[in-house]
């Protein structure tokens, strides 16, 4: 049976991987992560960990059209799958309830739609 | 400046990588590192890219090494496949690998035959600083090499030349064999006299006793394998052994024996030189009866301690002999195989000769296997051809095609591999006897084994490449169509191949049979005396010499001897020469040496030589020191036409102490040295005194069994000697043993010849078993038409006996030239005889149409309508 829980690391490239939509593969993926999250990360640990959320069954994926600036050759591009926005929903939930019982932010007004 | 990845970071990274990930990550790479070009330095882009690689050696990423995956996934379809047809045809399988395993095993045999050979003398621990010592002789007629040295060269060597020389030995220039005993038990055993030092030079290893044991003159070292024969069990060390019913010895020591690949392999003891010698020096400067040997100091070269003496014995040059005289050193690595010198010069040996000679004669025993496999391959175009057709339409590459019969030819010569190492493990013992040696297999060395696959490599390559080559070439749509061309190219290199084959199998049973005649032609050649029922016994000490008379007297009472006699040099070799002689009246010295012997009265009738003219030596004339007696040769240097009664003057020796001889009897030349050379000029002196009579020669009576004889014979010798040893020598026993080497030559060409010509045939077998399948069909309408059997036999064999006729064309005048050659190393010698080639190429000829008979009359005896029904 597979590992259907959710990594931190995980989750973060998940969400690039929405954010990103029709650009997302391992290279863009990676470059996203360093500029949003201000840590470096190599295209390997990416590419490793978007295979690992393909085996669970968050993402597909498919080859692209080839560009000039990669010596001709197609990317692989990733889309996140019903179960993967499940699981990101699903996620979020359970940190928003865990956020407003926390009685320090209890105050603050989350305006997350 | 266009900046790339770094080269080798991509190679890397695509050895690693798995198939299917390679695109994208080398475009998501290749993009990163553009991207990091505009924003930093080559360098770090370099850098990054290295990094960014060196992240993917992740258990996702890397290829799974260890599964069949990243081999073709051929591979095993490829085995299967060749497997299947391996099975198919068992016939051509069979022949495929018999032939190539015959011919891996000949591989195999020679190649380690010839290890063994380079291997020689390495057991020692200095290999590389052990000498011996040569001279060098510049004359006008020539430069002669010669490793006969004086006793005092080698003390002054040990004395003077130590900052070169760790250790120095000298033997006699002739080792024989000696009687050793202990208690009643007597053996004749090979061994050297040596100095001393001889066991550190050698580093003998020494299993009871020390390397000084030889120190002591009294002392005696002896091999394992000889203590365990005279000792068994007990402890050798202390013990006395008996040499030559003369000296007793005490054994100082035990060393492991030498193995058979050394020089002194041989040794079953050493003693000490200073035995012989312990009253008189023998350490003079005039007599060439010694070896010199030497281990060189640590670090010291070869050529600085040549150049160091070579001079030493030029003082000591002979004027009328030669012009300088130098010494130099041989070492160890070239005693075996590169002692050969002419004019000066190192050149090929007997026995490197020899060793191109087999080791090209396996090749190309192995090539005939090899040849076997193409031919039959390619034989089968029609059904392989179909086989390559599908393969091709289902998108097959030639490349694959062709790597499918590689595949193919491997596993035949695997299997030809397995069977052959059965098969030398088998032939070894009698391969051991032939060549003399003692090979084993070394089961135990990873090196062979890695040989060996290497080999089997190298040679599917050569077998798989044709057909490969060949096959995979096929137009599909043609090949499915079974419209294959028929002729062409492929059937006329088919048949080069054949004739190939053959020329070699009819070039080898031409050589076969000139070896084997000229062997034959020595062994029959007459000897100038009777061979058969002559006995030799040599004299071991003084005794045997001086109770001579005795000895004859008493043999002759036994019945069974007719006559006995004694000289001072055996019947088997020409040792003892001596020149300078002038005839009466002439000033002219003859300058060409005689085999000069003493004889005592009787030697004429006991070797029962042929007299030509003249009288024998006879007690009736006393002691007639001025008489001689030459042979017919020995006639024919002195240029004499009327030689009985003509004087001869000798300038440099004196014989009997005299120098005036006469003529008396003129003899048919002996053979006495090698049955190949003309015979040497003999020129006999009455034996007058007590020595030289060193040999004993007993004539037994022809019409008693030799056996009984024997018997009576060593009864009545140990009457008159009963502590002398006694072994007696059949002279035509001892005429044979010359024949060891030719013999060894014979019998391997015999089996080599015999199986180069099994395995064409083989091949023949196969090539004509498919010619019938194919031109069955052909054969069924010519016989319902009409033709006989014998019609059909004799045009389906047409075609293979025209091959062989090429095969003899090729082969006859190749036989001729190289056979004339081989026969020009002996001076007594058969004309090349006409009769031979014939045989060679009739006998190929016949043993090619039994072959091929077997299939055409089968065929030609087949009802027709069995082949016609299904069309």
């Amino acid at each position: 049976m597979k590992e259907t829980k959710l990594g931190d690391f995980e989750e973060t490239l998940l969400l690039i991987v929405g954010i990103l939509g029709e650009e997302a593969y391992a290279f863009k993926i990676a470059e996203e992560f360093e500029d949003q999250l201000e840590r470096s990360v190599s295209i390997g640990a990416v590419h490793s960990t978007l295979n690992r959320l393909g085996e669970k069954g968050f993402l597909t994926s498919e080859m692209g059209a080839p560009t000039a600036e990669r010596g001709g050759r197609r990317k692989r591009i990733y889309e996140i799958t019903a179960e993967g926005q499940r699981v990101l929903k699903n996620s979020r939930d359970i940190k928003l309830s865990l956020w407003s019982q926390f009685p320090a932010f209890a105050d603050l007004k989350f305006n997350l739609g | 400046m266009k900046v790339h990845p770094p080269k080798y970071a991509v190679h890397f990274l695509t050895f690693f990588l798995k198939q299917e990930l390679q695109e994208e990550v080398l475009g998501d790479l290749e993009e990163a590192f553009y991207f990091n070009r505009k924003k930093y330095s080559p360098r770090k882009a370099r850098w990054l890219y290295w990094y960014q690689v060196l992240n993917y050696l992740r258990p996702f990423a890397i290829k799974n090494f260890s599964s069949p995956q990243i081999y073709p996934v051929m591979l095993s379809h490829n085995i299967k496949i060749s497997f299947r047809t391996l099975v198919k045809n068992k016939t051509y399988s069979l022949i495929n690998i018999l032939g190539l395993a015959i011919g891996i095993t000949v591989s195999i045999l020679i190649g380690l035959w010839v290890m063994d050979e380079y291997s020689y003398n390495k057991n020692h621990e200095h290999y590389d600083r052990i000498v011996q010592v040569m001279r060098k002789d510049v004359a006008t007629e020539g430069i002669y090499i010669n490793s006969s040295m004086v006793g005092g060269l080698g003390v002054e060597l040990n004395e003077k030349f130590s900052h070169y020389f760790e250790y120095t030995a000298l033997t006699f220039f002739r080792p024989s064999e000696q009687v050793l005993s202990v208690d009643e038990n007597s053996f004749e055993e090979m061994g050297y006299f040596f100095q001393p030092d001889i066991t550190h030079i050698l580093s003998l290893p020494m299993l009871e006793g020390s390397r000084n044991a030889l120190q002591n003159p009294s002392n005696v070292i002896i091999s394992k394998s000889f203590a365990d024969k005279v000792f068994s069990s007990e402890n050798a060390i202390g013990k006395t052994i008996n040499l030559n019913a003369n000296v007793d010895l005490i054994v100082g020591g035990v060393f492991r024996d030498l193995p058979n690949n050394s020089t002194f392999g041989d040794a079953s003891f050493f003693i000490s030189q200073a035995l012989i010698y312990n009253d008189e020096n023998p350490y003079v400067w005039n007599n060439y009866n010694m070896k010199l040997f030497a281990l060189l100091k640590p670090n010291v070269s070869i050529e600085d301690a040549s150049l160091a003496i070579k001079d030493v014995m030029e003082p000591y040059r002979d004027e009328w002999w030669s012009d300088q005289r130098e010494l130099f050193l041989l070492p160890m690595k070239d005693w075996n195989l590169n002692s050969t010198f002419e004019n000066g010069i190192q050149v090929a040996s007997q026995k490197v000769q020899f060793i191109r000679l087999f080791t090209l004669i396996g090749l190309v025993i192995l090539l005939i296997g090899c040849i076997n496999f193409m031919n039959l391959n390619t034989a089968q175009y029609q059904t392989r051809g179909k086989e390559v057709g599908i393969r091709k339409t289902l998108g097959s590459v030639r490349s694959s095609v062709a790597s499918q019969f590689l595949v193919e030819s491997f596993m035949y010569v695997f299997g030809a591999l397995v069977v052959s190492i059965v098969l030398v493990y088998l032939l070894l013992p009698g391969f051991n006897e032939i060549s003399g040696k003692e090979v084993t297999l070394p089961w135990m060395y990873p090196e062979f084994w890695l040989a060996s696959i290497f080999f089997s490599l190298i040679v599917s390559l050569i077998a798989g490449s044709y057909p490969a080559f060949f096959l995979s070439s096929f137009n599909p749509i043609e090949a499915i169509k079974g419209k294959l061309k028929k002729g062409g190219k492929n059937v006329r290199f088919r048949q080069i191949l054949v004739v190939f084959q053959f020329s070699i199998s009819i070039f080898l049973i031409i050589g076969t049979i000139t070896i084997h005649e000229q062997i034959n032609h020595a062994k029959t050649r007459s000897m100038g005396y009777e061979k058969e029922g002559l006995l030799t016994i040599r004299g071991r000490n003084a005794e045997f010499a001086e109770k001579a008379e005795l000895l004859r007297e008493e043999l002759r009472k036994t019945g069974v001897v007719d006559e006995v006699a004694f000289s001072n040099y055996p019947l088997t070799n020409t040792l003892g020469n001596n020149g300078g002689f002038s005839v009466e009246g002439s000033t002219e010295i003859n300058n060409e040496t005689f085999n000069t012997i003493y004889v005592t009265p009787e030697y004429g009738a006991t070797t029962k030589w042929e007299l030509v003219a003249g009288r024998d030596f006879s007690r009736e004339f006393g002691n007639e020191i001025n008489s001689i007696i030459l042979s017919e040769s020995g006639v024919a240097q002195l240029g004499l036409t009327n030689p009985v009664g003509t004087e001869l003057i000798a300038h440099n020796n004196t014989f009997n102490d005299q120098s005036n001889f006469t003529i008396v009897g003129v003899v048919k030349d002996m053979i006495k040295g090698s049955p190949f050379s003309n015979p040497v000029p003999l020129m006999l002196f009455p034996n007058v005194s007590t020595n030289r009579r060193g040999y004993m020669f007993i004539r037994l009576r022809p019409d008693i069994p030799y056996g009984e004889s024997i018997v009576s014979v060593q009864e009545s010798f140990h009457s008159v000697l009963p502590d002398h040893p006694f072994y007696a020598h059949f002279a035509d026993d001892q005429y044979l043993a010359k024949f060891k080497s030719e013999e060894q030559t014979g019998t391997l060409a015999t089996l080599f010849s015999s199986l180069a010509i099994l395995i064409s045939c083989m091949g023949l077998f196969g090539l004509s078993a498919f010619m019938v399948t194919q031109r069955v069909k052909e054969i069924g309408i010519r016989k319902v038409l009409g033709a006989s059997v014998t019609n059909l036999w004799l045009m389906l064999s047409r075609d293979f006996a025209r091959l062989v006729t090429i095969s003899c064309l090729v082969a006859l005048p190749v036989a001729f030239y190289v056979m004339n050659l081989w026969l020009q190393n002996y001076e007594f010698r058969i004309p090349l005889y006409w009769w031979i080639f014939a045989a060679g190429a009739v006998s190929c000829l016949l043993v090619t149409m039994l072959t091929v008979s077997y299939h055409s009359i089968r065929a030609s005896l087949a009802n027709p309508v069995d082949s016609l029904k299904t069309e």
